[in-house]
């Protein structure tokens, strides 16, 4: 039995405790915007928060998230308007879709860090998220804009 | 950690000595009636919480899920494996039977009540240092837990290993036996840092290697050790991290787990900060990395802190941009999302990989460990996990190791990458 | 197609057939079980009160709601927009009272099909006449509804204005009676606007399903979830053909909690020869059990194909001079030329095996209900895989709908429906839900891989400079002949060929004589499952005609564009003609032209830094979108690595429906194109891709992205496709910057920092 918060609701779950993270959120709780793609930890589709930090969830087993809060893209704001997701919607960002809730998790972690990054800071933060459409130019001015965003309200 | 200290047992020689059975033959303390909690004053049993946190008892004596110190962890040894005991106050299968004296025997002298010798994996080399009221504070904490009713389980140390008598001739070897002698040239601060570190915290028990019969080599004391299939590292200023361990880190990797320079605590370190040291008292906390900062050598290696900082954030730098070699390519699609830390400061939680213990020892076993199998929520920063990246061929792990020492460090390369992570796998989680 | 086999000679042809489904018109049924995109969840909203369905490509509820039918898949080219977009406009509609569905494989709908970025070119007469039939039955309802006459009235945002009063789409299908019917004849004399006049083709807007791709409600094959289901990862076999199951063994697996059994699949369509679907209550358990699965297969053909061997067959075959097709380029008797030439220039270009890598792993959900076998998945051709799945199961295609998810890339794999075969027999063998979901390693494996290729392209000169004749010889696996053999015409030998495997070669450029000869590598079809990769045939033809332009300039010394705009003459064959290909090679010149100057060709550069160029006309004659690259690159000679600093890509795909979509595509293919050119590709080993994950198989990342400048021609000549041109010309324009930097050529892709090292030390 693992118990651990996911978006803020108290969870427990029994499954095998080398379950990845990933598979409890899809199917055994029934959250789907995080996504599969490669299972070892290379492209970034299931990332979600841990702790606040961005957490690729296809092989963290179960186990180690034991008492964490956990974040999901269904989790990130309520409305679905944290500032990295209105400069998505507003730059158009997606095309498949597929690897933008683990882009927009990565890189709402990665501005907690780096609340101005340069392309230097884009470039190493965010290579671990492949996007197979390649919607790079537009992940890059998108996240420059929700940090310029961010940047103003704060 | 004792847990999995290699037992010294005694071979040979001493066996056939007339005599040695009288030498080794302790009485019986007699049986007493469990004692009521409400006999032990409340300070008492306080104090005596804060030092079985110091020295992690439950860490020990608490199988996964199981009951606090009800004991039944299991700690493989090179010569079997050993069970902890059932040190609740249970009168049947716990210690609800012992008097005071048969407690401070045991701290002390490493006997149990029945007069048994007990293995070297309580570390009794180290409780001995304890004085005389900390043991009886020790006392009154454990007089006062839940009884729990767990019956020991049988060790697998084999015939004639498992002869307890053998082991007064390794006390008689290896065993110091004496409270804890403060240094009269040092500061108050640091021996009180010197007896937690020396007695109850028992930091030599990992971090000190020890000779065949498993005994700490008290000339290379805090000289690292492999325990456990981890790396503990030297404490000394043999510790090949390029960063010193000074008083601050100590004190926030002994306080928080996260040492900015140095990672986090990991694998047997992790229940000792979170699980013991944690209920120590900040001026505890303070007084160890004091000691522990001196035993470091910190002092006189501050200097180097600059330039290996400034070494650091270059190395960082060489993941920005194309990547075209396959290890750095590798390297910045794994791990520089959580790893890299760019021309701003050194963030904890972003542990410097150029600094970090597990890429600067002689050996790979810590990072390889790391790497396969993470860190989670309740280990290393709190709340925050490192996933297992144990779907990777061996291949990778090698590569990602040998291009990190690299690329990392000045040190010589790690031979056979390959075949050492394969074997780490094989050890398992 | 599937369903007339060998009637379709050409791909053209078949667009074209395929179309006539569309001009049905009148009143359909509900569409049921169509998709939404912009909906969480996926499900469509339900209309309010009645619904007036002019076509059967839309209809408007009574809260003037107009919800476009799209059966084309959304797989990232926000497809139902461009289309939904077109009808909009024609119809006169606010973009905000506008909803897409993506529906089921209802027979009414025809041919169904997403490729070949034929869908806005296709679409766009289609839906134009379905919103002006809707417009002008609207006005003459509304003319009714006012009791005035219909004659100048007229339909502005949804609202018809007629005899001085107005009254808007909703309210009157809210008041009932609105029936006017078109024949196919009345269709297609219905006037359409003039461009001047459009209000959403060609201006900024919002993409209709791009919010539920960031807030993770967008629902995708690998998300369909039905109670009871199953969940099956396979056992992939040895070889992708003609593998046995001899033995499996599960008796490691027993220890899974959750493990349910093996299920060796026996499959009458031999899609999937030899597989055995573990089969367990959750995925991760299904991962774990398949893992300790042991099964023992006697092999079919290619166990022991290395990429070396795909390579020398192809070489082999070259060499031989019968052999394989020969395009009808009017001219392709060469060889007087060849004999009359006072040079010739000859080189061999190869191309690596390339994954898709569609992000989402392939999957699909299959169970029967009430009689029907529903198979939800994502797919890009549901009109290829359905005969195939009727053949498997033993039951009428009728009998079998496919409920089309939006898909997680496609790129071409997802035209080959083959892995819901074997979701839909184990749902048959089990009698319940089967949930079967591909690792990424067992994608990989099982992928229709784009097949490595082998090229000579020769040319003959006279003494003067001129060109006298050109030939290209392309040998590759076939991924028509492997998926839907019917598809292929007869070349001007008589000799059928793979029109997607060659396409690209009969390029617009006025050579002389032309021979264009597609050669089939047997090996290849017999090893694996050639598959269509974005831009297919182009993705290698281009890569080996636009280098040796540039290797024939050298030649000549002469300047590489300079020769290009000598030979984009758009004169003879090259003149273009029907709305699609008007202006013929012309546009192509201006493109190469435009590309040219944007990207400051013949400034100085860096030392070991140049521009290169590169252009091509998309895939098909009949359907060309012009385009040229120009690569920035520069060449460490230490390293050998190559940096693309810059790439500007000048694009006339006409009429362009969708600007920010029409971007987003280009800037998608380019980096693909980028990404083929210098960071992926795998090889063979033992019959199966060598590389199968992401920590050896590495596709391009942020890092690795240069500065794009992404321009288009404004036009508004016929639309055409976007979603692939651009990725056929960044390979050649990188090879062709290279040897203007450091003077090395390289004539395989991807191009590695090892490759320009030794071409460096002159060892190439
Ligand atoms: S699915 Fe987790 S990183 Fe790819
Ligand atoms: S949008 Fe398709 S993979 Fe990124």
């Amino acid at each position: 039995m693992t118990q651990f918060t996911l978006n803020g609701r108290a969870v427990s779950i029994d499954v095998d405790e080398d379950t990845p993270l990933l598979w409890v959120i899809r199917d055994d709780i029934g959250l789907t915007g995080t996504k599969f793609g490669c299972g070892i930890g290379m492209c970034g589709a299931c990332t979600v928060h841990v702790g606040g930090r961005a957490t690729r969830s296809c092989i963290t087993p179960i186990s180690a998230v034991e008492g964490a809060e956990v974040t999901t893209i269904e989790g990130l704001d309520p409305a679905g308007q944290h500032p990295v997701q209105q400069a998505w919607l507003d730059l158009q960002t997606p095309q498949c879709g597929y690897c933008q809730s683990g882009q927009i998790m990565q890189a709402a972690a990665m501005l907690k860090d780096f609340p101005a990054p340069t392309d230097q800071d884009i470039d190493a933060t965010m290579s671990g998220n492949l996007c197979r459409c390649m919607t790079y130019v537009r992940i890059r001015a998108a996240i420059k804009q929700a940090a310029a965003a961010m940047g103003t309200k704060s | 950690m004792l847990k999995r200290i290699v037992l010294g047992l005694i071979v040979v020689v001493v066996v056939g000595i007339v005599g040695f059975g009288v030498f080794a033959w302790r009485p019986a303390i007699g049986k007493i009636a469990p004692p009521a909690p409400a006999a032990f004053a409340p300070e008492m049993v306080a104090r005596g919480e804060v030092l079985a946190g110091a020295g992690y008892c439950s860490t020990c004596h608490t199988t996964k899920g199981g009951q606090p110190f009800a004991g039944g962890y299991p700690m493989k040894t090179g010569f079997g494996t050993i069970y902890s005991t059932n040190i609740t106050p249970d009168a049947k299968t716990g210690i609800g039977t012992w008097s005071e004296a048969a407690f401070r025997r045991a701290m002390h002298q490493g006997v149990a009540r029945n007069g048994a010798h007990l293995f070297p994996a309580f570390p009794y080399d180290h409780f001995t240092k304890l004085t005389d009221a900390d043991v009886s504070a020790l006392y009154a904490y454990m007089m006062t837990r839940t009884a729990v009713e767990a019956p020991a389980k049988r060790n697998s140390v084999p015939f004639p290993l498992n002869i307890r008598a053998l082991q007064a001739g390794w006390k008689l070897l290896f065993f110091h036996p004496g409270r804890f002698e403060p240094d009269k040239a040092k500061s108050a601060e640091w021996n009180r840092g010197a007896y937690l570190a020396q007695g109850v915290s028992h930091c030599g028990a990992c971090h000190t290697p020890r000779n065949a019969l498993g005994a700490e080599k008290r000339d290379k004391a805090y000289a690292g050790a492999l325990i456990d299939n981890w790396i503990a590292p030297p404490l000394t200023a043999a510790n090949p991290s390029p960063a010193p361990w000074d008083r601050a880190e100590l004190v926030a990797y002994l306080r928080t787990g996260i040492s900015r320079y140095h990672g986090v605590a990991a694998g047997p370190m992790a229940p000792v900060v979170h699980d013991g040291l944690i209920k120590l008292p900040d001026a505890d906390i303070q007084a160890l990395a004091v000691y522990l900062a001196d035993v470091d050598g910190a002092a006189a290696r501050a200097s180097s802190l600059a330039p290996a900082l400034r070494k650091a954030a270059a190395a960082d730098r060489l993941n920005v941009g194309p990547q075209t070699l396959p290890a750095a390519r590798l390297y910045t699609t794994a791990c520089a999302s959580c790893h890299y830390n760019g021309v701003g400061q050194l963030n904890p939680l972003r542990p410097d990989l150029a600094l970090n213990s597990a890429v600067n020892l002689d050996d790979p076993t810590n990072l390889i460990r790391v790497v396969l199998y993470g860190v989670s929520a309740k280990d290393g920063a709190p709340g925050v996990v490192m996933p297992s990246f144990n779907r990777f061929s061996d291949a990778d792990v090698a590569e990602l190791a040998s291009y990190l020492r690299a690329t990392r460090t000045d040190k010589p390369a790690w031979p056979n990458l390959d075949k050492k992570v394969a074997a780490v796998r094989a050890q398992g989680r | 197609m599937g369903g007339e086999p060998g009637g379709l000679l050409s791909r053209r042809n078949f667009i074209i057939a395929s179309t006539g489904a569309g001009l049905a018109f009148g009143f359909s049924a509900l569409v049921e079980a169509a998709m939404d995109p912009a909906v969480p969840g996926g499900a469509p909203i339900t209309a309010a009160g009645p619904r007036f369905e002019p076509t059967l490509w839309f209809a408007i509820d009574g809260d003037g709601i107009v919800t476009v039918n799209i059966i084309r898949a959304e797989m990232g080219q926000h497809v139902g927009t461009a289309l939904a977009r077109i009808l909009a406009d024609e119809l006169d509609v606010a973009w905000d009272k506008v909803r897409i569905v993506h529906v089921d494989t209802d027979p009414k709908w025809g041919l169904m099909v997403t490729g070949g970025s034929w869908s806005v070119w296709q679409t766009f007469p289609i839906f134009s006449q379905a919103g002006a039939a809707g417009r002008i039955a609207l006005v003459e309802a509304g003319a009714k509804l006012l009791n005035v006459s219909p004659t100048g009235g007229t339909a502005r945002g949804g609202v018809v204005h007629v005899g001085g009063q107005s009254i808007s789409y909703g309210d009157i299908v809210k008041r009932g009676g609105v029936a006017r019917q078109f024949t196919p004849a009345e269709l297609a004399k219905l006037p359409v606007k003039p461009a001047a006049e459009r209000k959403l083709i060609g201006k900024p807007g919002r993409a209709l399903d791009i919010a539920a791709k960031t807030n993770g409600t967008a629902i995708y094959g690998i998300d369909a979830k039905v109670p009871g289901m199953v969940f099956a990862r396979p056992k992939l076999p040895p070889t992708r053909h003609g593998s046995k199951v001899v033995s499996v063994d599960d008796s490691a697996a027993k220890a899974v909690k959750g493990y349910i059994r093996c299920l060796a699949i026996d499959d009458p369509s031999d899609t999937v020869p030899g597989w055995v679907l573990v089969i367990a209550e959750s995925y991760p358990a299904a991962i774990r059990a398949a893992d300790l699965v042991k099964v023992r297969w006697t092999a079919g053909p290619g166990a022991t194909v290395s990429e070396k061997d795909l390579q020398d067959h192809a070489a082999a075959l070259i060499a031989k001079a019968d052999g394989g097709a020969l395009l009808d380029t009017k001219t392709a008797d060469t060889a007087p030329a060849f004999k009359a030439a006072k040079s010739v220039l000859e080189q061999t270009y190869t191309a690596a095996t390339v994954l898709h890598f569609q992000l989402e792993p392939l999957n699909a959900l299959a169970y029967e209900a009430n009689g029907v076998m529903e198979i939800h998945t994502g797919n890009q051709w549901q009109s290829l895989i359905l005969p195939t799945l009727a053949k498997a199961l033993g039951r009428a295609e009728t009998s079998i709908v496919m409920r089309t998810y939006m898909l997680g890339g496609g790129f071409g794999r997802r035209l080959n429906g083959d892995y819901a075969v074997p979701a839909a027999l184990a749902a048959k063998a089990l009698g319940k839900p089967v949930k079967l979901v591909l690792t990424r390693e067992d994608d990989a494996r099982f992928d229709s891989v784009r097949s490595p290729s082998v090229q000579t392209v020769r040319m003959a000169f006279d003494g003067t400079g001129q060109i006298l004749a050109q030939e290209h010889h392309a040998a590759a696996g076939w991924p028509t002949l492997a998926n839907a053999p019917a598809l292929m015409p007869k070349g001007a030998n008589g000799v059928a060929y793979d029109p997607f495997a060659i396409s690209g070669a009969d390029h617009w450029y006025e050579v002389g004589a032309h021979k264009v000869r597609a050669i089939n590598n047997d090996l290849a079809n017999e090893t694996f499952r050639p598959g269509w990769l974005r831009s297919v045939g182009p993705g290698w033809t281009n890569w080996a005609g636009e280098s040796f332009i540039d290797e024939a300039a050298h030649h000549l010394k002469i300047d590489p564009v300079a020769l290009r705009l000598k030979l984009l003459t758009g004169a003879g064959a090259n003149v273009g003609g029907d709305a699609s290909t008007v202006g013929g090679a012309k546009r192509q010149a201006e493109v190469v032209r435009r590309a040219a100057q944007a990207a400051g060709w013949g400034q100085s550069l860096p030392k070991d830094t140049a521009l290169g160029l590169a252009t091509s006309f998309g895939q098909e004659r009949d359907m060309p979108t012009w385009v040229a690259c120009v690569a920035r690159v520069h060449v460490d000679r230490v390293s050998g690595v190559v940096t693309v600093q810059k790439l500007t890509m000048m694009t006339d795909a006409g009429t362009i429906v969708d600007p920010d979509g029409a971007r987003a595509q280009t800037e998608g293919a380019a980096l693909w194109g980028l990404s083929m050119a210098l960071h992926e590709g795998t090889v063979f080993e033992n019959g199966q891709v060598k590389d199968v994950n992401l920590d050896t198989y590495t596709p391009l990342r942020i890092s690795d992205t240069p500065e794009l400048d992404i321009q288009f021609i404004d036009s508004v000549e016929v639309p055409v496709g976007l979603g692939e041109p651009a990725t056929t010309v960044v390979a050649p324009a990188v090879a062709n910057a290279i040897f203007r930097a450091v003077g090395v050529r390289l004539r395989h892709i991807p191009i590695t920092s090892t490759a320009v090292l030794r071409a460096l030390s002159g060892k190439a």
